[in-house]
């Protein structure tokens, strides 16, 4: 049940933390606490007194007008105080989900901002999804911590005023409710530990159901269920992890018994005692029975006054682990420098990129992707990369771009070190097409222009033009304003794989960063739409510093020198026609490619194998 | 979203009724254990109610210590017997109504995987099924909602009951006549007090309505904002392949926080939070204010009653404790009822999906396992329009193959060759003219029959983070030394730690592999040859391999195929050449139709164009023009 580390803040500094920002954005928000407590603590002060204050005034036969008043006060009161409270819940929920809301954004802002290494690192990412669950809906720590507030301010004056009240009667009875209270609370403490020793058991279950709820109501594995007739398999797993499943709760339901005859026994304790000193008081002091009644109620009330301190405290400490994840989250360290830096060298001639003694390996992998590598990129050069898989090329624009810093070495942009700068101003300077991109749900005008403001509805055109997409724009009705995606816009479209690539280049167009990056962009296209995209990249590297990477080597003809990458290194470098001139690595995968289009060439699968080999 | 009509009441429990018979078809023990311990749970407060009312009496009347003594054991005993009786029955419900979750949901993961594929295709079928999770999502409606429902009705029934019982005498018993208090006596009197309870109750009732009403002025709105919310705060942010571009063009900043921006359905700027502070929050109050004077009238005329000495003190506090806890469970009956009410709306998107019917005519002829695998497939006339377009996706197809020949499949992206396999593979069925098998119309096959001769490897194919034998497979029970022949047999070469035990993927294993591209459909390949059916077919299976895999992935392709029939296709043209035939797709139609040498022989045709385009780069004498 002990969390092994300590956590790094504790339940008052996350306290702290979600006033001060509620102090910035939603001051209303702790505010309402306290009303919420004031009301709900008084109307159950009122609905305790209610009964003995109307039952005296029968039991000592007042006038009719006496018993009337008291009960247009009693009922006043409680009208004022539940409307009161209802109205303050009802208000407070607003500031609470705002509250959240921005922790939210904190932890979206983080991740899509945060320096590139850390989105491969595991750690990092689990701490996210720990940082999303305690923010994931109205009952998660970033908003319930306010609710867990509002019950012990609730509690702790009940328990006040009740104390009050008990004042009159002998401290033991108050010691005997606290104590089996307390020892109650412990006690089922432990017992509910056991749902916390084995929650990873309860997760799996649930990962393993979520999961295949997914597949089964996904489209994406739709054709294949069908063909292979996968149904009876998944159904087979899905049974068994439910019996699995329900085997789990038989199991943790049978031990959390106990705590219903933990229960009843100490309540059995509790109120056998309570009953015989009150009836000792009764009979032999000669308490009413208006009187009697306030005070059985005020053991009880009190009673769940103690128990709902210890509970919420509790729950607070247990919520204030996952506040701590949050903030352990938004100040996970950044590698890279996204404070102020150097400024950007003036690019008016151009931009170099080198590369310089480059080493680097993936975290967490002892293979070297790269050892010493040196490149330069030259000003308006286009730069071809191409290699089998697994030879680094994606990585070698990684590095260039900024994704990653090396382990050892150093890439220059015009001679100065790129991590003095602010990295977020290095990335204006690309614009980049990879092989996975983000096309976002707004319209398709934004897509452009990667921005929702100030977009020159012109410049949108002439870049649509050049990507070839105008004409399918013009088709419809919508035009720029044409929603992509239909996850979050009913009326959205979903653009063909050509079609999706065009509006790529028509992005990297509108950008018009001095340096283009095109890792792999064409893997799903016909041969007639890859040759046309292929000339309108050429087109668009005239006059930039480019990198290219392709699979189709032919297609890297139009650079003006070529890397084949094998084995982390540089392994042969050229054009095209000296490259194949040389007869080496390069050579042979083009020969490889190109046997096929020979005229006349028969194939033979041998022949094939001859040259892998 | 459009508005749905509403929905009376009769038919919203029609719903509700149906929703509950499909969970008590799964499990009854759920119904059974919520009703007995929901029963007691309502009855037991009554009965405490009932004994500390003996015991006030007894302090207000004789206060003889044997009768007092006696009452507070009685009472003391018979809680503890019910807490007891209490706890054990919740247990057993805490364990019912768990396990009923998934499998509530799994109801929807049933029927989308009995639905035709053409069904599961269908945008409007995705968006019913999203909206449907969405408002479960929100608030929690739909099918499980009933069981909260019968919870919650049982409950307030109960309530109902024994507030009834307990009270029933405090309108019996008379004040003498010669009370100043005796026109209490008069049923009129009673009738008045219970018209001014019940009023009290609708007064309530109406508020709430009238406050509950703004909520509803919000409804699109909130799905709206949701969607947004989970594309912008989610999905992009998750999505790996996302990442690089979220940089380079700061989508987020840029895009991303705007659009979160907008959405404010439920912050304090909101419309909705503006309504809280008015006249919602007015009525809210007023809601919860009303409900409360109903104690103070209990009280009035309980007392007055007392006063009058038609009972005594330990009578009040039994009538005045029973009639108010009649009235709560009357209030409850009340917003159970309107429950069914709100839950019809998402009931009836449910029941539209889960009604989906079966269109395809399925016939009941077996496809007779031939040993000797000889089978012909021809296309005669076949016409294809996808379901709610007037696009023809392909229009009158005339092409047949036969057992044991390689046939490719090329043309551009959108000609129609996805369709083509599509409709072979029977996902479809043409909506002119017929596919034949051994020349019989394929739909007189029985379905399943049928669907068993091809293994299909999809472009867009997909392998679940489960065993890798099992995948390939497709069961828990296999024969691995097949499993393991057929990834040798597709030319995977990765070694794994657990072999054919290994966990694709990290979803549900954290020891799970993470397949490269290549590797994965390898994997994929291998699944198609386990199920060792007569047609293969690859759909564009070389787009994520380099040209050294793609290369082996070609010299491989007549072992692979063996004896099978193979359909390829390929967005590259040079995978063609080791098939019989070459079928080439333009805009629906089949264009061109022959061998490689013959297609390239017509210089004007498609196929020639298509091979141009690539091979230029290839067949062009390399003096490094510009192509």
């Amino acid at each position: 049940m002990k969390p092994k580390q300590k956590p790094t803040y504790n339940m008052w500094q996350n306290t702290g933390f979600m006033l001060r920002l509620a102090w910035k954005n939603c001051r209303s928000v702790p505010a309402l606490c306290i009303a919420i407590a004031l009301a709900s603590a008084g109307k159950t002060v009122v609905q305790l007194l209610i009964a003995p204050g109307i039952l005296s005034k029968v039991e000592s036969r007042s006038p009719i007008s006496e018993l009337l008043i008291a009960i247009v006060l009693f009922s006043g009161a409680l009208f004022l105080l539940s409307g009161l409270e209802a109205f303050f819940r009802l208000n407070s929920s607003f500031g609470r989900i705002e509250l959240r809301s921005r922790c939210i954004q904190m932890i979206v802002d983080k991740v899509a901002s945060t320096s590139y290494p850390n989105t491969m690192d595991t750690a990092f990412l689990n701490m996210r999804s720990k940082a999303d669950e305690a923010c994931s809906n109205n009952s998660s720590p970033t908003q319930h911590i306010w609710d867990i507030w509002t019950d012990i301010i609730t509690n702790l004056i009940g328990f006040a005023v009740y104390l009050v009240l008990l004042s009159g009667l002998h401290p033991l009875l108050l010691l005997v409710v606290v104590g089996t209270t307390a020892a109650g609370y412990f006690i089922n403490q432990r017992i509910n530990g056991w749902g916390y020793r084995h929650k990873e058991e309860y997760a799996a279950y649930w990962k393993q159901i979520d999961y295949l709820q997914h597949t089964g109501t996904n489209r994406e594995g739709a054709k294949d269920i069908r063909i292979f007739g996968l149904r009876n398999w998944l159904d087979e797993i899905w049974n068994r992890t439910i019996t699995l499943y329900r085997g789990f709760l038989e199991r943790r339901e049978k031990v959390y018994l106990w705590t219903n005859i933990v229960d009843l026994l100490l309540s059995l304790c509790r109120n056998g005692i309570a009953y015989a000193y009150l009836l000792w008081l009764a009979l032999s002091q000669g308490m009413s029975a208006a009187q009697f009644l306030l005070y059985f109620g005020a053991v009880s009330g009190f009673t769940q006054w103690v128990t709902g301190i210890l509970d919420q405290f509790t729950q607070l400490y247990r919520e204030s682990l996952d506040l701590s994840t949050v903030r352990e989250f938004i100040d996970w360290p950044e590698p890279f420098n996204f404070q102020k830096g150097d400024p950007i060298p003036d690019g008016s001639k151009g931009y170099e990129i080198t590369l310089e003694d480059v080493s680097y390996h993936y975290p967490g992998s002892d293979r070297a992707i790269f050892s010493h590598l040196n490149l330069t990129i030259h000003r308006g050069e286009k730069l071809a990369v191409v290699g089998l898989n697994g030879a680094g090329k994606t990585t070698l624009v990684k590095l260039a771009c900024g994704f990653l810093d090396p382990d050892e070495g150093r890439v220059l942009l015009n001679g100065q070190d790129i991590r003095r700068f602010n990295r977020r101003e290095y990335y204006t300077l690309f614009s980049a097409v990879f092989q996975d991109f983000s096309v976002v749900e707004a319209t398709l005008e934004e897509n452009v222009a990667q921005k929702m403001e100030k977009i020159d509805e012109q410049k949108v055109w002439r870049c649509l033009e050049e990507a070839g997409l105008t004409e399918k724009v013009r088709s419809l009705p919508q035009g720029l304003q044409t929603h992509i995606g239909r996850r979050v816009f009913e009326d959205g479209i979903e653009l063909s794989g050509g079609e999706t690539q065009r509006l790529m280049l028509a992005r990297a167009l509108y950008k018009d960063g001095p340096v283009l990056l095109l890792d792999e962009p064409t893997a799903a296209l016909d041969p007639i739409a890859e040759n046309d995209i292929y000339q309108k990249y050429n087109e668009m590297t005239a006059g930039r510093t480019s990198i290219f990477i392709s699979h189709r080597l032919a297609s890297t003809r139009f650079c003006d020198r070529i890397l084949y990458l094998a084995d982390g290194k540089i392994a042969e470098e050229g054009t095209h026609d000296s490259l194949l001139k040389m007869g080496g690595g390069y050579a042979h995968l083009y020969e490889i490619q190109s046997q096929y289009y020979q005229e006349g060439s028969e194939y033979h699968g041998k022949a094939a194998e001859n040259i892998l080999r | 979203m459009e508005k749905q009509p509403k929905i009376s009441f009769a038919e919203a429990f029609t719903l509700n009724r149906r929703a509950a018979k499909l969970l008590w078809d799964k499990r009854p023990g759920c119904f059974i254990s919520i009703f007995l311990t929901n029963a007691l749970r309502a009855i037991a407060p009554y009965l405490t109610i009932w004994l500390s009312a003996r015991i006030i009496a007894e302090l207000a009347g004789g206060r003889d210590p044997q009768i007092l003594f006696r009452w507070v054991v009685i009472t003391l005993v018979s809680e503890a017997l019910i807490a007891l009786a209490v706890g054990l029955l919740t247990r057993w419900t805490n364990v019912e109504k768990q396990s009923l979750r998934p499998i509530g949901d799994h109801i929807y993961a049933e029927k989308m995987m009995d639905l035709e594929y053409a069904d599961v295709d269908r945008q409007e079928v995705y968006d019913l099924y999203s909206q449907i999770r969405q408002y479960d999502n929100w608030n929690g409606w739909g099918i499980l909602a009933v069981r909260d429902i019968f919870e919650y009705a049982v409950n307030a029934v109960f309530q109902v009951l024994g507030g009834a019982v307990l009270s029933v005498s405090l309108f019996t018993r008379m004040l003498p006549a010669d009370s100043s208090l005796a026109f209490l006596n008069s049923p009129l009197s009673a009738l008045l007090i219970l018209a001014l309870m019940l009023l009290i109750v609708a007064a309530s009732s109406f508020c709430s309505h009238k406050r509950y009403g703004y909520y509803l002025t919000m409804g699109d709105d909130v799905l709206y904002g949701n969607r947004l919310f989970n594309f912008w705060a989610d999905t992009i942010t998750k999505e790996r392949g996302r990442a690089p571009d979220l940089r380079m063009y700061s989508q987020m900043e840029n895009i991303g926080d705007l659009y979160l921006a907008y959405n404010n359905s439920f912050t304090t700027s909101s419309r909705i939070a503006k309504f809280a502070k008015g006249p919602m929050g007015m009525w809210e109050g007023l809601a919860s204010g009303i409900a409360v004077i109903l104690t103070g009238v209990v009280y009035l005329f309980v007392c007055l009653k007392a006063l009058g000495g038609a009972f005594g003190v330990g009578e009040v506090t039994q009538y005045v404790g029973a009639i108010t806890g009649l009235f709560l469970g009357l209030n409850n009956v009340y917003k159970a009822g309107n429950h069914l009410q709100l839950n019809a709306t998402t009931l009836r998107l449910s029941f539209q999906f889960l009604d989906i019917p079966h269109k395809m005519y399925k016939g009941s002829l077996t496809t007779e396992k031939r040993s000797d695998r000889q089978y012909e497939i021809e296309f005669k006339d076949v016409s294809f329009q996808y379901p709610g377009t007037d696009y023809w996706a392909l229009r009158h197809v005339n092409l047949s193959f036969k057992v044991g020949s390689r046939l490719a499949v090329v043309g551009q992206n959108g000609s129609g060759k996805t369709t083509f396999i599509k409709l072979l593979c029977r996902l479809y069925d043409p909506t002119e003219g017929e596919i034949l098998l051994n020349g019989i119309d394929i739909r007189k096959y029985r379905y399943d029959d049928y669907i068993q001769i091809f293994s299909v490897v999809f472009q867009d194919f997909k392998l679940f983070s489960l065993p890798l034998g099992e995948n390939i497979a497709g069961a828990t029970c296999y024969d691995r030394a097949r499993a393991e022949q057929c990834l040798r047999d597709a030319g995977f070469t990765g070694r794994l730690s657990k072999g054919l035990n290994t966990y694709l993927y990290k979803d549900l294993d954290s020891e799970g592999v993470d397949v490269s591209g290549g590797e994965a459909q390898k994997i994929a390949i291998a699944r198609a040859l386990y199920k060792d059916a007569p047609f293969i077919i690859l759909d564009e299976p070389t787009a994520a391999l380099d040209p050294v895999a793609e290369a082996e992935i070609y010299s491989r392709f007549n072992d692979i195929a063996g004896d099978r029939t193979a359909v390829y296709i390929s967005h590259r043209l040079s995978s063609c050449k080791f098939c019989d035939e070459i079928a080439v797709f333009d805009g629906g139609k089949v264009v061109q139709m022959g061998s490689h040498d013959q297609l390239l022989a017509e210089t004007e045709g498609k196929y020639a164009e298509l091979w141009n385009a690539q091979a230029q780069y290839y067949t062009e004498p390399a003096e490094g023009e510009k192509p």
